[in-house]
């Protein structure tokens, strides 16, 4: 499996473009339409839904494979 | 002021503890008085005020949300005995989660979700009178339940460690997950590095395709992942995840039947290991009509021979100060399993006819609208969302799903 030199690639050149944005030029990111992620109850709804009707749960940070009678 | 300070002398630390404790009880950080000709040099305590050692509740959120799910698969018995079985099945899931702040370090959120499913389990067994039921009549309706708490530490100005213990129970079913995190800003916190890992053990009670108990079993799971988020410009946020899972033991529910060759049908038969890999990239840009876009793309691949590809994208409008909406758009594609049948042969090593594990596409389209009302007094802003959408998956399963949800902020 070749994926973890291409994630330390990707990190990599992530790290190497950033470049700092001041505090005070952050305001449009502090809107909560800006959020990465889904608001956490409805991550886990959303989360539960696709685990266990489709086959390609977990790896991304997540627990796999547990709590659900139906995995 | 001299007088007040000679009350407040009178009434001795026990008055001034309480005053405390009542002040952070209603979520307010009374700022001390400081006075420009006092003596003593200006302190974050002096001007911010102290916040005490006990708990202050940051907020209360609670959803709920209804599925309702139509659609065959070969795994169910509720159908020809070769033919794919129904899938239907009702969801009532409610979640609460309440975030406090202990001191200037801690805070603690606790979640709790309850699943309440029609038809989980008999459907896939209904075989005529020789089925027993798989778990007892109740499981006709499946009620599942999990308390998790994940307790963060303030290391300091840009380290969060974070401990996660979470425990689920279900009729026949119960699991522990834990999980410790490390999260690190860099930059003035352009740059967000996290790692961590999560372990989890489930134990469940072991029944045969016709519904009969033995024994019990179990399997383990590990999860690492690691996850860069980067501010790149003022209007645009990435970030990206990598995760590895290794699951051991019983990977199947050990109820779910594949149709044979002979005629009838056999158990699952399932690697007991499994071994899973995740990429994650993600990207939010504001718009310049006062809109926003999230990107989302995901790589899976493991190694039973599903290889997966994921893009979704959310297109938000504020229309006001306090109220936004949402689309929803997104795209799952998958190979299936290297074993997944729909008619296996007597002797297979190897079989599954779970419809999850099978070649699929499915599509979700939705829409949210979303609104934070600020208040005065003691709830700083009140936040409620309602969400509709549409799931469809190629190899005859759909749903329907709307959420509710109502959050309080202090």
């Amino acid at each position: 499996m070749r994926s973890p030199p291409i994630v330390l690639a990707v990190l990599a050149l992530a790290t190497a473009s950033c470049a700092t944005v001041p505090q005070n030029r952050r305001a449009r990111l502090a809107d909560p339409m800006m959020n990465l992620n889904d608001e956490p109850l409805d991550a886990y709804r959303r989360h539960k839904l696709y685990d266990t009707r489709e086959g390609a749960a977990g790896g991304d940070g997540t627990a796999a494979g547990g709590g659900c009678g139906c995995e | 002021m001299a007088a007040a300070a000679s009350n407040r002398a009178r009434a001795g630390p026990s008055a001034t503890l309480l005053a405390l404790a009542l002040g952070v009880g209603a979520g307010v950080a009374a700022p001390s008085p400081a006075r420009a000709d006092d003596a003593a040099p200006l302190s974050d305590e002096r001007i911010l005020g102290t916040t005490g050692s006990g708990l202050r509740l940051q907020s209360v959120t609670m959803r709920a949300t209804a599925f309702d799910q139509y659609g065959h698969g070969y795994q169910s018995q509720a159908g020809p005995v070769l033919g794919p079985g129904s899938e239907r099945a009702t969801i009532s899931e409610g979640q609460a989660e309440v975030i406090m702040k202990q001191g200037d370090r801690w805070t603690h959120r606790v979640w709790v979700p309850v699943d309440v499913v029609s038809a989980a389990s008999p459907d896939a067994i209904d075989n005529g009178p020789r089925s027993a039921d798989v778990v007892s009549s109740a499981s006709h309706q499946v009620t599942g339940g999990t308390f998790d708490w994940t307790a963060t530490y303030k290391v300091d100005r840009a380290t969060d460690l974070s401990a996660r213990n979470a425990l689920h129970l279900e009729q026949p079913f119960r699991s522990w997950n834990t999980g410790l995190t490390a999260t690190r800003s860099f930059a003035d916190e352009c740059t967000v590095l996290s790692a961590g890992v999560i372990g989890l053990l489930d134990w469940f009670d072991r029944f045969d395709v016709t519904g009969h108990r033995h024994g019990e079993t179990s399997r383990s799971g590990t999860t690492g992942s690691v996850s860069l988020t980067q501010v790149l410009t003022p209007t645009t946020v990435a970030n990206v995840n990598y995760g590895l899972t290794v699951l051991n033991g019983t990977l199947g529910n050990t109820w779910n039947s594949v149709p044979l060759a002979s005629g009838d049908r056999g158990p699952e038969l399932l690697p007991s290991q499994r071994v899973r890999h995740a990429l994650v990239g993600r990207a939010s840009q504001f718009l310049p009509w006062n809109g926003a876009l999230r990107g989302y793309y995901r790589f899976y691949a493991d190694d039973w021979g599903i290889v997966a590809h994921t893009v979704e994208g959310l297109l938000m409008q504020r229309l006001s100060a306090a109220f936004y909406v949402g689309a929803l758009y997104r795209f799952h594609t998958q190979t299936g399993a290297t074993f997944f049948t729909t008619l296996a042969p007597v002797d297979a090593p190897l079989q599954v006819a779970d419809s999850k594990l099978a070649p699929l596409d499915s599509h979700t389209l939705g829409g949210r609208i979303v609104a934070d009302f600020p208040v005065a007094g003691g709830v700083r802003a009140l936040h409620f969302e309602l969400g509709v959408e549409r799931y469809y998956r190629t190899n005859d399963l759909q749903m329907n799903i709307v959420t509710w949800a109502t959050g309080f902020r202090f």
